[in-house]
């Protein structure tokens, strides 16, 4: 309810001053810039959708509104970097999931234009600090395999969790080439198999010589792809009359090495593999869904390659690992010197992307390197650094007004600005939760 | 002397590689076997001695043996005479998968399956099954089954397991979750009547779910259907005795194979791999108010205490637990999976320190001999020979109900020996004959082992995916 009554205050603010809708100066907050200490008591003017001054003492210029934020925290607004949100709805109804197409290369595909602005999920996001999204094609991350949208999934497009249509939700929309790396399946593993439990149900059994040159067929896949785009970048540069084709036109800015290839890889084999395969084809790579780096820890760290991390509310890969390994492996790449950023890797569940930075911090991530992950860090690595990710002059004013740390549970968003627009921070759960709250 | 004899013998018999005495009906045929050192498992070893054999039975061991001046004497220096031995769970000598899944053609029986068997070819179902929806189907119930009936002198398996120096196998129908009574099968004879010792030697019992294709599908479910069935069992037989004594009265029952087999078990054959399934197998024989036996145990050092305040005897899988041919050489093997690798082959010794009656099976192993092997590899960590023997012969044929005609060298008992050269464990140990019913067997050539592809997880529950 005091949420309710700040947004309508806030509207009404607007209605008073007759302010242009972009521009406000909000006072008395604790500002945390996230690339410099916090600063206590201070203004943030903010004037066509942009930060335009941060201090002690600010005059609003012209009729802007003024918000009082008397006591109340401003952050950057939170990127998730990865989330099929807005391509997925309900998961078990087929006609509402557009995660990705059919076929093992599809380069030239662009989640942005699939997204549904009117996803119920994407207010249900935002309720917890999150203005910012790259929406993967294609795959849900972690150690899935190549089973669930083939070796190259699309481009995944970086967009704001506000907007009429996908065009106005757009940041960039080839923030990434979403690739997976083909991983030695053999059907066995897992769990303990419980005498044999379910003998119809268990996957046929693919002895791991079968398994492996399964997987090299699929390396060599995407080697072949690769070259041929490679063949059609020359030939066009060359100006020779060649069949245009989309799905190689689209592979030019990676193979030219302006777009990053993000490459899904869990286990030491497979990143070892991808990384000598981003080597080989001098393209600039960005791991996703790491979880057991292993040896190839030093390198990732010793060609900054950036990681994103999937959650860390996950058990254990191994049984003989400790209880705690998936939270603290975001301290562990901190400590060999890697940069990286969290990402939810899920629809419903991307609210909680803060949770998992927040898990990080509690188990070794310092809590400075822990907030960046999810702002910051994240701008930086898909390449939107100088317009969002911290709380600094000349910046769009993504931001979120909390009444503590966002990264702590019992937190509460009260106002989030996105290009310095106040957002609505209702959601279905929030109207749920008033239907209830009202039963007699 | 023995090489005259000998080449007497092979022209009588026109040069048959396996050799017998035939024995005329009424004449008393002898054979002796002597100055040799002699196992008796159940004394003390005689250093040199005789063993005397009257018409397949020993007549008499000792230091000193009086032999009839017709036995055909056999110079025993500088060998070594053990009973025969036993495999307490095999399946050597019982038809391959095929013909017993004809046999298990029967309603509500589970899929076909031989998972315990890598030997054996996988087979195609050979049938649409008929869905069971409870115990009143009596699913994969094959209770009248005997082994005894199926047995076939002619397995070519029967040879590689004498040359290992096995006389005796225990072999159990597989097909379904009550898959039938097995029997003491002696592995050489004329006909498969000759084979068998007994035939009931126990009810076998499988924790195979069906995989979804009907009822039961969980092990709960077995085990409930198993408790279910000895009710049934129970109910059955007052039913026929009311019936019996007064017909004018009480109907007459209608006639249940699946029940009649469950009244004629002696014992009940239970699977439990460890701790846990002791735990459950325990409770459950309770509740039949059946012996039992375990089988496939593999953590038996972690059974044995517990075992013996039961009183139930366990069969040892000795095909001890190895990483798999075909791993994946960057898969990190887990603690609990490398403990259990390291401790089976310490169960036989844990077994026999605590008392526990404990016997061999076969199952899973390339070849008869492996099982030897298997039992030197625990020799190694600290089983003594003796128990390790007794294991493989006294023990099974005590488990069995057996043990007054096999498992020793006494007067009485039947006249399965094996000769061999030395300590039975040795690497080096050959095996120079076998006698099984009095009748002796040679070594025959080995047959080729199996290839090296074989699962090597052990049991495995696939169905035939092959043609």
């Amino acid at each position: 309810m005091r949420k309710m009554r700040l947004i309508l205050s806030l509207a009404l603010c607007a209605a008073a001053w007759g302010g242009e809708k972009d521009s406000f100066l909000l006072r008395n907050a604790t500002i945390h810039p996230v690339s410099g200490p916090a600063i206590q008591n201070a203004s943030l003017l903010v004037i066509d959708g942009k930060i335009a001054e941060i201090g002690p003492k600010v005059a609003p210029r012209g009729k802007v509104k003024v918000i009082d934020a008397r006591g109340l925290h401003v952050y950057p607004g939170l990127i998730d970097s990865g989330s099929p949100v807005g391509l997925a709805e309900i998961a078990s109804i087929r006609e509402t999931v557009d995660t990705g197409e059919i076929g093992d290369f599809n380069p030239q595909l662009r989640a942005l234009i699939a997204i549904n602005p009117s996803s119920e999920h994407i207010p249900v996001v935002r309720a917890n600090g999150i203005t910012t999204v790259l929406v993967t094609p294609g795959t849900t991350g972690g150690a899935r395999g190549s089973t669930s949208g083939g070796l190259i999934a699309g481009q995944a497009s970086l967009v704001h969790l506000d907007g009429w249509t996908w065009e106005e939700m757009e940041i960039r929309r080839g923030a990434a080439m979403q690739m997976t790396w083909p991983v030695i399946q053999t059907g066995r593993g897992g769990g303990p198999d419980l005498e044999g439990l379910i003998p119809g149900l268990a996957p046929r059994r693919v002895t791991f010589a079968e398994a492996r040159r399964n997987q090299q067929m699929q390396v060599q896949k995407i080697q072949d792809f690769f070259d041929a785009a490679r063949r059609y970048q020359k030939a066009k540069a060359a100006g020779e009359a060649i069949a245009p084709d989309l799905r190689y036109e689209a592979m030019i800015p990676v193979l030219d090495g302006r777009l990053p290839l993000m490459i899904t890889a869990a286990r030491e084999r497979e990143i070892r593999e991808a990384l000598e395969f981003a080597a080989r084809e001098r393209v600039r790579v960005v791991l996703a869904g790491v979880r057991r780096p292993g040896k190839t820890l030093d390198e990732i760290a010793k060609r900054n390659i950036p990681v994103v991390l999937g959650t860390p509310f996950v058990t254990p890969l191994e049984e003989d690992d400790a209880y705690d390994e998936p939270f603290t492996l975001a301290a562990q790449l901190h400590k060999a010197g890697v940069k990286f950023c969290f990402a939810s890797f899920n629809v419903q569940f991307a609210r909680n992307l803060p949770f998992q930075a927040g898990q990080a911090a509690a188990f070794g991530l310092p809590y400075d390197e822990a907030l960046k992950s999810v702002t910051l860090n994240a701008a930086e690595i898909w390449g939107v650094a100088d317009q969002y990710g911290s709380i600094d002059k000349g910046k769009y004013a993504d931001l979120i007004v909390t009444d503590g740390d966002p990264l702590e549970i019992r937190t509460q968003i009260r106002m989030m600005f996105i290009k310095g627009v106040p957002v609505d921070l209702e959601s279905k759960h929030t109207r749920l939760y008033r239907r209830y709250m009202a039963r007699p | 002397m023995r090489k005259n004899l000998f080449a007497a013998f092979l022209a009588a018999l026109a040069a048959l590689f396996v050799a017998w005495l035939p024995a005329p009906a009424d004449s008393v045929t002898w054979t002796a076997i002597r100055d040799a050192r002699i196992v008796t498992v159940s004394g003390p070893v005689i250093e040199k001695g005789t063993v005397l054999i009257r018409n397949g039975v020993i007549a008499a061991v000792g230091a000193q043996v009086d032999v009839p001046a017709s036995a055909w004497v056999i110079d025993g220096s500088g060998l070594t005479v053990y009973p025969g031995l036993i495999d307490a769970l095999s399946s050597w000598g019982l038809p391959q998968a095929a013909q017993a899944q004809q046999q298990a053609a029967a309603r509500g029986a589970q899929p076909p399956q031989q998972p315990l068997q890598p030997q054996q070819p996988q087979q195609p179902q050979q049938q649409p099954q008929t869905r069971s929806w409870g115990p009143q189907d009596r699913p994969g119930t094959l209770s009248w089954v005997r082994a005894a009936d199926q047995v076939q002198p002619s397995d070519p398996r029967l040879g590689q397991a004498r040359n290992a120096g096995f006389t005796t196998a225990v072999v159990f129908p597989r097909q379904g979750i009550v898959a039938g009574h097995g029997a003491v099968v002696n592995l050489g004879g004329k006909t498969a009547g000759e084979m068998v010792v007994t035939p009931d030697a126990g009810l076998y019992l499988a924790l195979r779910p069906s995989g979804y294709t009907g009822f039961p599908s969980t092990p709960m479910g077995i085990m409930a259907y198993f408790r279910q069935l000895w009710l049934d069992a129970e109910h059955y037989r007052q039913a026929l005795a009311l019936y019996a004594s007064d017909p004018v009265n009480y109907p007459r029952p209608a006639y249940d194979r699946a029940v009649e087999g469950i009244l004629g078990a002696k014992r009940v054959l239970l699977p439990a791999e460890g701790p846990v399934q002791m735990e459950r197998m325990l409770k459950l024989a309770a509740d039949l108010k059946t012996p039992a036996v375990l089988y496939g145990v593999v953590r038996g050092y972690e059974m044995a205490q517990r075992l013996k305040e039961a009183g139930t005897p366990a069969i040892l899988n000795v095909r001890w637990p190895a990483r798999d041919r075909d791993a994946d050489p960057e898969q990190e093997e887990s603690y609990r999976e490398l403990l259990i690798r390291d401790l089976a082959p310490t169960s036989p010794a844990a077994l026999s320190a605590a008392g526990v009656r404990w016997a061999v099976s076969s199952e899973g192993m390339d070849t008869p001999r492996a099982v030897l092997r298997a039992l030197k590899q625990s020799i190694d960590r600290g089983l003594k020979r003796e128990d390790a023997l007794r294991a493989l012969t006294l023990n099974a044929a005590e488990i069995f109900g057996v043990a007054d005609r096999l498992g020793s060298i006494e007067r009485g008992k039947i006249a399965n020996l094996v000769v061999a050269t030395g300590d039975l464990f040795d690497d080096s140990t050959r095996v120079r004959m076998v006698f099984i019913d009095g009748v002796r067997y040679l070594p025959e050539p080995e047959l080729p082992t199996p290839p090296a592809g074989a699962p090597g997880r052990g049991p495995t529950s696939e169905e035939g995916e092959e043609q």
